[in-house]
């Protein structure tokens, strides 16, 4: 049971229950401060950047990037994994710790669930850009049509991965609404404005918080957190599996499933710390996301950052032991010395090496310190795709077939469009949603000093 | 139609509880009652039970046959085609995709039933007999139509001896 006498609150001060209201749902009731409208600003010129980058796309087609018959994978695919990674924590977050019952999820569960939506739609863009026509983007669908009918290529982990992206967007988003019903009726009923009464009565569908709707809403919560379990680990297995099951050197190797599970849930994490010191500062919401919280998560950024170095060396060892001069080559000569080099010490360095510092009270105590090592993650794992998908087509079998990649703008210009992208929806979520989950904060404030127990 | 409700409002988790558990003990109706939160001894003194994960289990199994189903005949029997000798019924790779589409196929469902059984839809319109139920305020609701002579002052004084802060009638 959870003992306050040695494990302290999860929230600080003595609220009450309209305090909390209040304090959490103040961001969605004024007006947003100078630093948002810049940051906007910002957002909106990457975002059309990135819509422009993308109409040259289709308009041109894929001669406009980079890749070229050896290295038919550059950015689009760099970033996509990367996107797809950053989508994972937030529900592997909201739904481990929801299963394992860990009450001090509460503060954090709505802002990594928001990002996981972003992160997911951003990452859904590149590989639609990549099947080059994406005007016939639709002939993925398994549908009977006048071709045969001719189906998918149902043994195709390019396949799969379409299903599970959907899949996975559809349940996030699910979820994160879910869990936000509540706090739409609580500004429905608290505002005194016709417009935003209208409108967040319309997206509350109707709640009102009568026990037989939190008992269906406990029931489904508990259902779609339990099936996301399972989905959070195969997505992103399948995502490796686009690599894993060609046989390239690098690729080829049975660590990818897990060693893609774990890095996503890596880069994930950095990025909800990222996200939770931001919302903490600017909006200061430090009495609910305490230092506690983001103590936690510089603790699972420690364990993960020695799985991430113990995969590499993992990796590094079997392709000596292999004894396979191929998987030997890409290694030593092509990652650890040679082109790309930078791309893989900047691995080993940003993922395996920084998150270390954590081990220092000082630094898992110090905001700046860990806003800064959250961001080297992000670029850490950037760092690790990039190796993945670059180094090992460019050199693999055939000298003569050998090439080096260079991005042009366009994949530059869709990259940062898409982060431009997230940065727009993270920020219309702080202004228009309750960033941290107002009746779940509620339910867990007088945690193990329950009067009546 | 109108009907009549005695209304009554909390201001703590635990005296709601207490008082909850005394109506229901006694059994007198209760209609319904409202929290900011989801409180569990609440819910179980109400005496309803969702079943909706069994439900979800029946959806699984559903959607599990009727992907494999699908990939069988579309693979063996609609257009079989040879991918370099492996049998046109590739049992272990369509595992994948089962699963993942069996998530899809339940979490469709699953929310649909939530949405009729918990009667919530976009475009509904709801009857909140205290708007501060989604705030700080936990509340009672009783149907006045459904209780029998007497047992209305029962109930009117189970309240007030665990600390309601408003006991109230309306007509509606």
């Amino acid at each position: 049971m959870y003992n306050r006498a040695i494990r302290g609150s999860l929230i600080i001060g003595d609220k009450s229950y309209s305090q909390i209201s209040a304090d959490i749902l103040a961001p969605t009731e004024t007006k947003p401060g100078k630093w948002w409208f810049a940051m906007m600003t910002l957002a909106t010129l990457a975002s059309i950047w990135g819509v422009y980058s993308i109409y040259i796309t289709v308009a041109k087609g894929i001669g406009t990037w980079g890749v070229n018959n050896t290295v038919g994978w550059g950015w689009a695919i760099i970033n996509f994994v990367w996107w797809i990674g950053i989508g994972h924590a937030g529900t592997a977050f909201s739904i481990f710790l929801l299963i394992l019952r860990q009450k001090w999820r509460t503060s954090i569960n709505r802002a990594a669930e928001a990002m996981t939506v972003f992160a997911v739609g951003c990452a859904a863009i590149f590989p639609a850009l990549h099947m080059g026509r994406i005007w016939l983007a639709f002939f993925i669908i398994p549908y009977p049509n006048t071709r045969g009918p001719l189906w998918v290529n149902f043994n195709s982990p390019l396949f799969w991965d379409f299903i599970a992206i959907s899949a996975y967007l559809l349940i996030s988003f699910s979820f994160w609404y879910l869990g936000m019903l509540p706090d739409f009726a609580t500004i429905r009923d608290r505002t005194t404005s016709k417009i935003r009464k209208a409108l967040y009565g319309f997206f509350s569908i109707g709640w009102v918080g009568s026990s037989r709707q939190w008992l269906r809403f406990d029931s489904l919560a508990f259902i779609l957190g339990g099936i996301a379990a399972v989905l959070v680990v195969s997505v992103h297995s399948i995502v490796s599996t686009d690599f894993a099951v060609s046989v390239e050197p690098g690729w080829h190797t049975t660590i990818f499933p897990p060693y893609f599970v774990v890095g996503a849930i890596f880069s994930g994490f950095a990025m909800v710390m990222t996200l939770m010191i931001i919302i903490r500062k600017l909006y200061r919401l430090g009495d609910y996301v305490t230092d506690g919280h983001l103590d936690a998560i510089a603790r699972i950024l420690i364990f993960i950052s020695l799985i991430m170095g113990t995969a590499y060396l993992t990796e590094i060892f079997v392709a000596w032991y292999s004894g396979s001069e191929y998987e030997m080559f890409t290694f030593f000569r092509n990652r650890i010395t040679g082109e790309y080099a930078l791309q893989f010490w900047g691995m080993i360095i940003c993922n395996a090496l920084i998150p270390q510092l954590f081990w220092f009270k000082k630094i898992r105590s110090s905001l700046l310190m860990m806003f800064v090592i959250s961001l080297f993650i992000n670029l850490g794992m950037w760092f690790e795709r990039f190796n993945i998908v670059i180094t090992s087509l460019s050199k693999d079998y055939l000298p003569s077939a050998w090439a080096s990649y260079t991005p042009t703008w366009v994949e530059v210009g869709t990259y940062v469009g898409t982060i431009g992208i997230f940065l727009a929806g993270v920020l219309m979520f702080f202004r228009y949603i309750p960033m941290i989950a107002v009746s779940e904060v509620k339910a867990v404030r007088d945690i193990g000093t329950r009067k009546y127990d | 139609m109108s009907s009549s409700h005695l209304i009554g409002v909390f201001d703590d988790e635990s005296q709601l509880v207490k008082a909850v558990e005394e109506i229901r003990g006694k059994d007198l109706p209760i209609e319904e009652v409202y929290t900011p939160y989801p409180i569990h001894e609440v819910i179980h003194a109400m005496g309803t039970k969702s079943k909706l994960q069994i439900f979800a289990y029946f959806y699984g199994l559903f959607g599990a046959v009727a992907v494999l189903a699908f990939l069988y005949w579309t693979s063996v029997i609609s257009w079989p085609i040879n991918y370099g000798g492996k049998p046109f019924n590739s049992f272990p790779s369509f595992i994948i995709i089962t699963i993942v589409l069996t998530i899809f196929i339940v979490t469709i469902a699953s929310l649909a039933t939530f949405s009729g059984r918990a009667k919530l839809w976009p475009g509904k319109q709801h009857k909140a007999y205290d708007l501060r139920a989604t705030d700080d305020k936990f509340v009672i609701v009783v149907s006045m139509d459904e209780t029998g002579p007497g047992e209305l002052g029962t109930i009117e004084g189970i309240m007030k001896a665990h600390g309601a802060v408003e006991i109230r009638e309306e007509e509606t």
